[in-house]
């Protein structure tokens, strides 16, 4: 019997993701979608590069592994020196560090709504491709808010450089504390700051509730199969189970709500394994205790999903007034939870905005922000420490181990985009082999594959600079013997 | 300027390093200005960052000129070659970008929101061979580029 005739389109690289990714489409003789692979390359030769050095190097040398959460990276690593030291950080020192990691997840999380992920909704996933970017958004929603979302960026990235030294390459956390703290005289400006942070957050909910919610269209994308999967969430949450960006347990949940686990980052190896697949570079994690059953998802699967949406089905409600009122809307639109739909990423992502500010202001209204009880010196013999994030884009591990002189032996690190690797592989393929019939492969449709993992927020090993800082976006169609039918370029 | 004392000068060019110090070949930028960082005055004010889109834009605001360094894989010359691309030459060879903010996009993007950007905006590139790999320097071809790499930087900030 013959081969049937397969083609293979390629969209490759991602484009407006921070890194390289690559997705394969693979056709049968009937144009229908067979498989779909989401391909991303994986950070090389860190490991190696790290052993051998002083484990407090790993703050600073961690943060420049990406550009985009530099310090998602230096707060996890800092904490797993808090633990490899056994030391705790003092009370400001936790306070002027949360702070910082709610200034950080504020400005991510504004790049994305407005540079990212935003321009599928606000400009419209049909849209021609020259005006699905951000320029398209300030033509659509006007340059008095293009300026806005600037100067907002422009004034909490300044706070994150005033304590952390740089965004780029922070060098704030020591264990057991931190290197710099706010005077009493700074904290006024600052907490002005966060509250005009927390004025353009709930403004970005009403821009999110304009443009998409009040639109049938962009409903029904949201919630439809395209874009819906049944699998486990994971995410940090504090003791009553709400969410927290800097601290916690690791809250699991199975796919109807339920609380599958519960437990502090040091345990991890005990809860999360790696699959390695023939196809692809990045190690597919899972739930060990439910176990690998292939992208199938469900109960029976072990995989999960870190990030926004995640982070709120773990939840038993947020932490902040404001962001709480959010909360319970989306609940009442999208629920009950978990919350399925991979799109409503980008709705939970504007809710975690206005906690981030609303926490900031928290922070910056309590007394000891302004201590220069700054750190506690650590005593204690180095030996095992492991750290845990609530990066931009999903739960980030840290894990060091030393010899008694505190010189690296071991170095693992779990990146938000890994624990996602397999819901955005299922993601893809679910896009595809829902939206692409017929052999019909148009620019609109294929974006709309993109929307499927640009929900994620996915972040590829590291932020390599290229000039002219711009990715072609390269869409094949191949038949099986490798011969190109078609060949998109945009 | 303030009155009744000595004139208080703001940086009116800035010289912004691209890449990332710690994969190799990427961190040729930084390397090039840290060595013009020594040779000019404070009128000059040096940045690194491995950050691109919006963030170039925030970086890029006030200043009346500007120098990029960076590495650039063109595959179209041999590594260390040093290339200069004006502000011109990437409307030309880039154009609107479906999906990224580059730099084009952001002189557009500053263009529309009326922002002051830098009037003499130059990039000066070294080819590089590998910028994807952890390691702490450069090969010693794009390495051997950084003395003419920052002469041309010099030359370019009117140095």
């Amino acid at each position: 019997m013959d081969e049937p005739t397969k083609k293979r389109i390629t969209i490759d690289p991602i484009t407006r993701l921070e890194g390289h990714g690559k997705v394969d489409i693979f056709l049968d003789d009937k144009g229908e979608v067979e498989r779909a692979y989401f391909q991303i390359p994986e950070l090389r030769g860190f490991e190696v590069f790290s052993l051998g050095r002083p484990a407090e190097d790993m703050p600073q040398i961690t943060s420049r592994i990406c550009g985009v959460c530099p310090t998602a990276h230096h707060m996890a690593a800092t904490k797993a020196l808090d633990h490899l030291y056994h030391v705790e950080p003092t009370r400001p020192a936790r306070l002027i560090r949360e702070l910082v990691y709610n200034a950080f997840m504020l400005e991510d999380h504004a790049l994305h709504v407005y540079v990212l992920g935003g321009p599928d909704f606000i400009v419209g996933p049909e849209a021609p491709p020259e005006m699905r970017n951000v320029i398209g958004v300030i033509g659509k929603v006007g340059a008095e808010i293009g300026l806005r979302v600037i100067s907002t960026r422009r004034r909490v990235r300044e706070l994150i450089s005033h304590l952390g030294g740089k965004v780029i390459h922070p060098v704030l956390g020591l264990p057991g504390g931190v290197a710099k703290g706010l005077k009493k005289d700074e904290v006024a400006g600052f907490r002005q700051l966060a509250v005009d942070g927390l004025d353009f957050a709930r403004f970005t909910l009403q821009v999110f509730k304009d443009i998409v919610l009040a639109n049938p269209e962009y409903v029904a994308l949201i919630t439809s199969d395209a874009y819906t999967h049944k699998t486990y969430y994971m995410g940090l949450v504090d003791d009553e189970n709400r969410p927290n960006f800097y601290d916690g347990h690791i809250r699991v949940v199975d796919p109807n709500g339920k609380e599958f686990a519960r437990f502090r980052e040091e345990d991890y190896t005990d809860h999360i394994a790696e699959q390695v697949e023939p196809w692809s570079y990045v190690k597919f994690c899972y739930l060990k205790k439910v176990g690998w059953k292939g992208f199938k998802g469900g109960i029976d699967d072990g995989v999960y999903s870190v990030a926004p949406l995640a982070r709120l089905n773990v939840a038993s409600r947020m932490a902040t007034p404001i962001a709480q009122e959010a909360f319970e809307e989306y609940e009442a639109t999208l629920g009950p939870r978990p919350v399925h739909h991979t799109l409503a990423n980008h709705w939970a992502r504007v809710i975690e905005m206005i906690y981030a500010a609303e926490r900031m202001v928290e922070i910056l209204d309590d007394p000891d922000v302004a201590s220069d009880d700054l750190r506690n010196i650590p005593t204690a013999t180095p030996d095992r420490g492991v750290g845990v994030v609530e990066a931009p884009r999903g739960t980030l591990f840290h894990h060091f181990e030393t010899n008694p002189n505190g010189i690296l032996t071991k170095v693992n690190l779990i990146v938000a985009t890994q624990n996602n690797s397999a819901r955005m592989a299922m993601s893809v393929e679910a896009a595809a082999k829902a939206l692409i019939h017929g052999g019909i492969v148009s620019d609109g449709i294929l974006n709309k594959v993109e929307m499927a993992f640009r929900a994620y927020d996915p972040c590829h090993a590291c932020a390599t600079h290229s000039l002219p800082g711009q990715m072609p976006l390269i869409v094949r169609v191949l038949e099986r013997n490798g011969e190109i039918k078609q060949e998109f370029r945009r | 300027m303030s009155e009744g004392g000595p004139p208080v000068l703001a940086p009116t060019k800035l010289l912004l390093a691209l890449g990332n110090d710690l994969l190799g070949d990427d961190g040729i930028g930084p390397l090039i200005a840290r060595v013009v960082a020594a040779q000019v005055g404070p009128e000059v004010e040096v940045v690194e960052s491995g950050e691109a889109g919006l963030a170039l834009l925030e970086l890029l605001i006030g200043y009346e000129g500007a120098v990029i360094v960076d590495a650039i894989q063109t595959a179209e010359h041999p590594v260390g070659t040093v290339l200069v691309f004006g502000r011109d030459d990437f409307r030309r060879v880039v154009g609107p970008s479906a999906h990224y903010a580059g730099l084009p996009e952001v002189f557009d993007l500053a263009e529309r929101l009326n922002l002051s950007m830098p009037r003499d905006l130059w990039v000066v590139a070294v080819e590089v061979a590998n910028p994807f790999d952890f390691a702490e320097t450069p090969c010693a071809e794009v390495r051997a580029a950084i003395p003419a790499a920052a002469a041309r930087v010099r030359e370019l900030l009117g140095e």
